[in-house]
């Protein structure tokens, strides 16, 4: 046998060496693992309350119980203050070989990134399923387990994703949640609209997670790890290494960036946003408002050491977003249904964040994400009510004047307040979060980073438009409804009473719900105003909290350089219209959100006919038909990607199919089958009966023997020497 | 204990081609539970976990002058996969239990013998008990297509016959002619053994030759994989089969040519295979991706099934090429989980049609509604399938993956393939989900079809019976423990592994020098 030891002795120096693992503390504190436990041992309990067809309530109470557990224990630690550290719970994927390994355990990286997305999870976790108690009621003994057990699945996911201490880990989750959405969206599984949206969602994503996938490959070819400590080790080594100049390590950020803009629905693959409304509203505060489409940019900033490494890819994440921010604002202006405006809306406010990645402010980035958490569940939270209480009906031309409508108050007031938040209301904590992203994208150094800042100016002006059009066309005015068609479900006719149709306001749990998270986005403003712990760090407990984490802006191998060195020189020397940047934002931003309030109230409280008027002045003009029409059907984004990707692969898959039936199969192999029956009727003409044709027959046949051994003899003994 | 397991099935098969009829499942179920028994007895006595040695060795002498002894044993890989044929054929046979009403003692007889077949080609350790097995195992699966198949199956059963017995016999040649070099070299001994045969091929064989060898060895396997352009048995096969022949074939059968490959192709003709490797990886990644997109416009559920295996066992074959310890491990990963997930959803499958008679995509849809069990079942398979991570299917593609995206010729890890292989054969990630999901999307979920009805004479519920849900339940189990502990099967393989792998090292260490230098210039972690 062949000397294993010493063929394994010369493996060791082949691969690259794997860093010890003891880097950072490993806490023995049992109870953490239990943030994950509880929403796991909550999915399990809801499976078997679904296997035993449970009549009740039961299966929403376990859930908002174990998912309230997971957010005590996140605020205990929280307030632990402790280091970054690592918590094991147990082996998965673990290959070693001498000289080499490949780990990837069930652990937990834990720093303040993780804390910070961990608290407004399990806390809006809790929250909305206590909300949706209430709002699944209608489909009790029926889908309502499986829901819960589908949100416990979601949030066991998105503990996994977030707290994970290595990018596989990360990817489970990624995918979990994916997953999960997927199982959410497509909740009422009879509605063929609600099956297309959960398929679409599931397989853009996976494009993305192709994205991640391949990055993960690319980090662990490079490093030979794929444990964030380990990474980090490398990255805050302080020496700049000549392989971070290679194309696998330049390449990393575009492929990140690509999951990323996946989950977190950016261009160009943001078209299963919208789509995904189709599930239950909860779900859509939940998965594709507060938690899960904040994972790109969690996961950017996560990264953030490898794309300081690659700056231009941080432009790209800069346009991306803002482009993102704008092209969505437009089509939300447009929309009817008050859901989708929504949903677009998340679209936008995902560009703001990845513009704040881009412009180097991942602290207003991670701050944005806080926020809009909040004041985006109330708006979500608000419309479900109003869906729960209206049989469905969402189109915001059919309901109006619903803040005087009774048992309504607290609905139209908290949608207020989410409003204000949205549209960056001075002195609310979207106004700040906002600001802190707007101002940068003057401060930081990039390519045509100034026509990026007013653009995304631009784009808060439309957003705070669009989002008063919604309150005001529902909640103000004069008191009007229409219900829905559709019956919250299957068939279930909740309010339609002898035909004449009463609203069900909403009652105890959706109220208080929507007060809490009201309350919460109101008192987002308030780490902002909280002084800071690190010093030449400015904007409150957020900023402290990306600081101490892997987001935090320093580049790797230049630890002397925190405030970043891509700032360029000038860095606060920025300016907009002769001020700082950061005062002169207050204003502008203030300025712009008043304006599009106004123009909101103008058109759609005041005079609601000057709208229709606007709309058809534009109709009829041959030069401006395109601009309502486009953008009422979006751009027609999801028909080009039907036309140049879906057609195309579904064309090679018939053609693939043809082949495959009659040309390899068919011909080849069918073919090939067939030969013997051909080469018999070629010689079948030989046998003719004739002596002499058979005596030649011989001949001819005894000479081809003859050659036939010689060439073999020949053959074998070359075949021997050699 | 070797023997016990090769011929118990065959023996089991005998009582039952001489008791009554109406006995005959009974019987094949617990002959098949005692094999399973014995095969996890095995399991426990068996020293080799972990390590890289042969144990439950013995051998018989036939005609020794010859070099004709039989001999068996087993290492890691072997066991577990004998393992997953003791594990499937007791499901696939209560999974029969209603499906299969005519001729029963001969169609359990059949099952039983193609259950010593697979168990010897596992076992086996000198090629003539290797291939004559091989050979067998067409036998009872022509017979099982033949008489208990659909419409179809008279074509589909003598194409597969055919088809892959050409496939073998070319491998024979193979096969013959190195042992015939052997004979040789040793003075005009001939020998059978598997591991002198391949310490011969690797010491004796020039380039030239290994390469010889390697294509023959490849087409036989290649067809049994099946590896595209030689798939197209497959399909036809899969379809016209009944669900117990589906979940065999697809579970073990197509394992035996991964195994092939395993056993014989990487240890015997290195050389050659670092040569041609680039050439396997492309025709996987076309399988890949081409049997991926077929699926996409498949109408019929169980083609569908039938071709994702193609695209899938793709992966496999690629995860073997990367020639690296996470690539092999990915892919004896992948043949466990390949059986457990496509077993159950070829089961699956059956069930629907047992009960529908039809497995038209346009004439299903919305059994979420009517059969919530099965839907559950079908929903959790897919996703094994499609990879989820969590369930097994992800471990063995992501191993097989990160395996060939490593494995480059200039990186720090040797190899001969590179990050384009795998990010070219990633997409097949994303078209996989497309194509299961748009078959639930029609099959399970939507409104449910009024045409649609359940046939009342099958004798079945209108969701799945306790039998059923038996037969379904070591599965999931299977796929969830996989999942969250593949160690099970990596650490108890690493060694087996490692050896089959040490002559390449070698390999790559002469022809790539450069490629430890690497680590020292650019990494901290190099110092630290």
């Amino acid at each position: 046998m062949i000397d294993v030891t010493l063929q394994l002795a010369r493996i060791v120096q082949a691969m690259p060496p794997v860093p010890a693992s003891e880097v950072l503390h490993v806490s023995g504190q049992w109870w953490i693992g239990f943030i994950l436990w509880c929403p796991l041992i909550s999915l399990v309990l809801c499976g078997l309350c679904a296997a035993c067809r449970v009549k009740s309530k039961l299966p929403a109470w376990i859930t908002v119980f174990s998912l309230a557990i997971s957010f005590v224990l996140t605020l205990l630690l929280a307030f632990m203050d402790t280091p970054p550290e690592r918590v094991e719970l147990f082996k998965w994927i673990n290959v070693h070989w001498d000289g080499g390994s490949f780990v990837a355990n069930f652990a937990f990286y834990i720093d303040s990134l993780t804390i910070l997305w961990m608290s407004f999870v399990t806390g809006l976790g809790a929250l909305i399923a206590l909300y949706a108690s209430e709002y699944m009621e209608p489909d009790v003994g029926r889908g309502y387990a499986r829901f819960f057990a589908g949100i416990s699945a979601f949030l066991f996911a998105m503990i996994c994703l977030v707290m994970g201490d290595n990018l596989l880990m990360l990817y489970l989750g990624w995918e979990g949640v994916g997953f999960a959405s997927y199982w959410l969206i497509g909740y009422y599984y009879q509605k063929p609209e609600a099956v297309a949206a959960a398929k679409k969602a599931f397989i853009v994503n996976r494009i993305g997670d192709l994205g991640l996938a391949l990055a993960i490959y690319l980090i662990w070819s490079t490093f030979g790890t794929i444990q964030y400590n380990e990474l980090i080790t490398v990255l805050d080594a302080g020496t700049y290494l000549p392989v971070y100049e290679n194309w696998s390590v330049q390449a990393i950020p575009y492929l990140l960036m690509l999951a990323a803009f996946g989950k977190s629905a950016q261009l160009p693959l943001y078209v299963w946003l919208p789509d995904a409304m189709e599930g239950p509203t909860p779900v859509s505060a939940l998965i594709h408002a507060a938690t899960m489409v904040t994972a790109g940019v969690y996961l950017i900033a996560r990264m953030y050491p490898f794309f300081l490494l690659a700056p231009e890819s941080l432009h790209v994440v800069a346009w991306v977003g803002g482009l993102t921010a704008l092209l969505a604002a437009t089509i939300g202006m447009a929309q009817y249904d008050i859901k989708r405006i929504f949903a677009y809306s998340t679209i936008s406010q995902l560009g703001y964040m990845f513009l704040g990645l881009g412009v180097l402010t991942t602290y207003g980035a991670a701050y944005h994400v806080f926020t809009h958490a909040f004041f985006k569940a109330v708006l979500f939270l608000t419309c479900g009510a109003i869906m729960h209480g209206f049989a469905g009906q969402l189109d915001l031309r059919k309901i109006s004047g619903l803040r005087r409508m009774k048992g309504w108050r607290i609905v139209s007031w908290t949608m207020f307040i989410g409003c204000l938040c949205l549209a960056g209301f001075p002195l609310t904590s979207g106004y700040f979060s906002k600001d802190a992203i707007l101002a940068e994208a003057f401060v930081s150094q990039g390519p045509g980073f100034e026509v990026l800042g007013w653009m995304a100016i631009f784009t808060a002006f439309l957003t705070a438009y669009y989002t008063f059009r919604v309150w005001c066309r529902v909640c103000a005015g004069e008191v009007r409804c229409e219900p829905g068609d559709e019956h919250h479900g299957d068939d279930h006719d909740a309010g339609t009473h002898g035909g004449e149709f009463h609203p069900h306001a909403p009652r105890f749990a959706i109220n208080i719900v929507l007060l809490l998270i009201a309350a919460g986005a109101l008192l987002a403003a308030v780490p902002y105003f909280m002084g800071n712990e690190v010093e030449h760090v400015a904007g409150g407990w957020v900023a402290d909290m990306v600081h101490d984490s892997t987001a935090a802006e320093g580049v790797p191998g230049h630890p002397e350089h925190p405030a970043s060195a891509l700032h360029g020189a000038e860095a606060h020397h920025g300016s907009i219209l002769g001020m700082d940047p950061h005062v002169a934002m207050y204003w502008i931003s203030a300025c712009v959100g008043g304006l599009g309030l106004l123009l909101a109230f103008w058109l759609h409280l005041w005079r609601r006919q000057d709208a229709d008027r606007l709309r058809s002045w534009l109709l009829s003009r041959f030069w401006t038909r395109w601009l309502p029409v486009a953008m009422e059907n979006k751009w027609y984004v999801d028909e080009v990607y039907h036309a140049f990707i879906r057609a195309p692969l579904w064309l090679f898959g018939h053609i693939f199919y043809a082949i495959d039936r009659y040309i390899i199969d068919g011909l080849f192999v069918d073919g090939t089958a067939r030969l013997p029956r051909l080469l018999a009727r070629c010689f079948q003409p030989l046998q003719n009966g004739m002596l002499q044709s058979y005596a030649v027959t011989m001949a001819g046949g005894a000479v081809l023997i003859a050659l036939l051994m010689l060439l073999m003899l020949q053959f074998f003994t070359g075949g021997a020497v050699s | 204990m070797s023997w016990l397991l090769i011929l118990l099935p065959l023996l089991g098969s005998f009582v039952i081609i001489v008791s009554p009829g109406r006995l005959a499942k009974q019987l094949a179920l617990v002959t098949s539970l005692v094999v399973l028994g014995v095969s996890v007895a095995a399991a426990f006595v068996f020293d080799g976990w972990g390590r890289g040695t042969w144990e439950l060795t013995s051998s018989v002498e036939w005609v020794k002058e010859w070099g004709l002894v039989l001999q068996v044993g087993a290492d890691s890989v072997s066991l577990i996969l004998v393992l997953l044929t003791t594990f499937l054929m007791p499901l696939a046979i209560l999974g029969s239990f209603n499906a299969i009403k005519s001729r029963t003692k001969e169609y359990y007889g059949w099952l039983l013998g193609l259950q010593a077949a697979m168990t010897g080609v596992f076992l086996a350790q000198d090629l003539v008990l290797f291939y004559v097995c091989f050979e067998f195992t067409l036998v009872p699966m022509f017979f099982i297509i033949a008489i208990w198949g659909s419409k179809n199956r008279a074509h589909a059963s003598v194409k597969f016959l055919i088809y892959t017995f050409t496939g073998s016999l070319i491998t024979l040649a193979g096969f013959l002619t190195l042992a015939w070099s052997y004979a040789q070299a040793n003075g005009g001994d001939w020998s059978f053994e598997i591991s002198a045969l391949t310490n011969h091929a690797v010491s004796a064989l020039s380039l030239h030759e290994q390469a010889w060898l390697l294509l023959a060895l490849l087409i036989g396997f290649g067809v049994k994989v099946p590896l595209f352009p030689v798939h197209t048995w497959l399909p036809l096969a899969h379809t016209e089969a009944p669900t117990a022949g589906s979940v065999v074939l697809a579970g073990v059968l197509l394992k035996l040519g991964t195994y092939g490959l395993y056993r014989f192709v990487l240890p015997m003709c290195p050389e050659a295979v670092v040569e041609w490797a680039p050439f396997v990886a492309i025709l996987s990644i076309i399988g890949i991706l081409y049997a991926a997109l077929i699926c996409w416009v498949q109408t019929d559920v169980k083609k569908l099934i039938a071709y994702s295996s193609v695209s899938h066992l793709g992966f496999c074959v690629l995860g073997l090429f990367a020639l690296n310890p996470m690539g092999v491990e990915g892919s004896i990963l992948y043949m466990i989980n390949h059986g457990l997930s496509t077993g159950a959803l070829f089961f699956l499958i059956g069930m629907m049609y047992e009960r529908y008679h039809t497995r038209d995509m346009g004439e299903l849809g919305g059994l979420a509604r009517t059969m919530p069990i099965w839907a559950t079942f079908m929903v959790f398979f897919v996703l094994a399938s499609v990879g989820l991570p969590g369930l097994n299917g992800f471990v063995s593609e992501f191993l097989c993956l990160i395996a060939t995206f490593t494995a480059g010729g200039s990186g720090a890890y040797p190899g001969v393939l590179g990050p384009w292989y795998a990010a070219i054969a990633a997409l097949g990630m994303v078209l996989a989900a497309m194509y299961l999901l748009i078959m639930v999307g029609k099959v399970v979920f939507g409104p449910t079809k009024a045409t649609l009805r359940h046939d009342e004479q099958s004798g079945l519920p209108v969701d799945l019976t306790v039998r059923e849900i038996t037969v379904l339940v070591p599965l999931a189990v299977g796929c969830i423990v996989l999942g969250i502990q593949p160690d099970l099967i990596i650490d108890n393989t690493a060694t087996a592994v490692a050896d089959t792998l040490a002559v390449y090292q070698d390999i790559f260490e002469e022809s790539m020098p450069g490629a430890a230098a690497f680590v020292d210039t650019s990494l901290p972690g190099g110092a630290r």
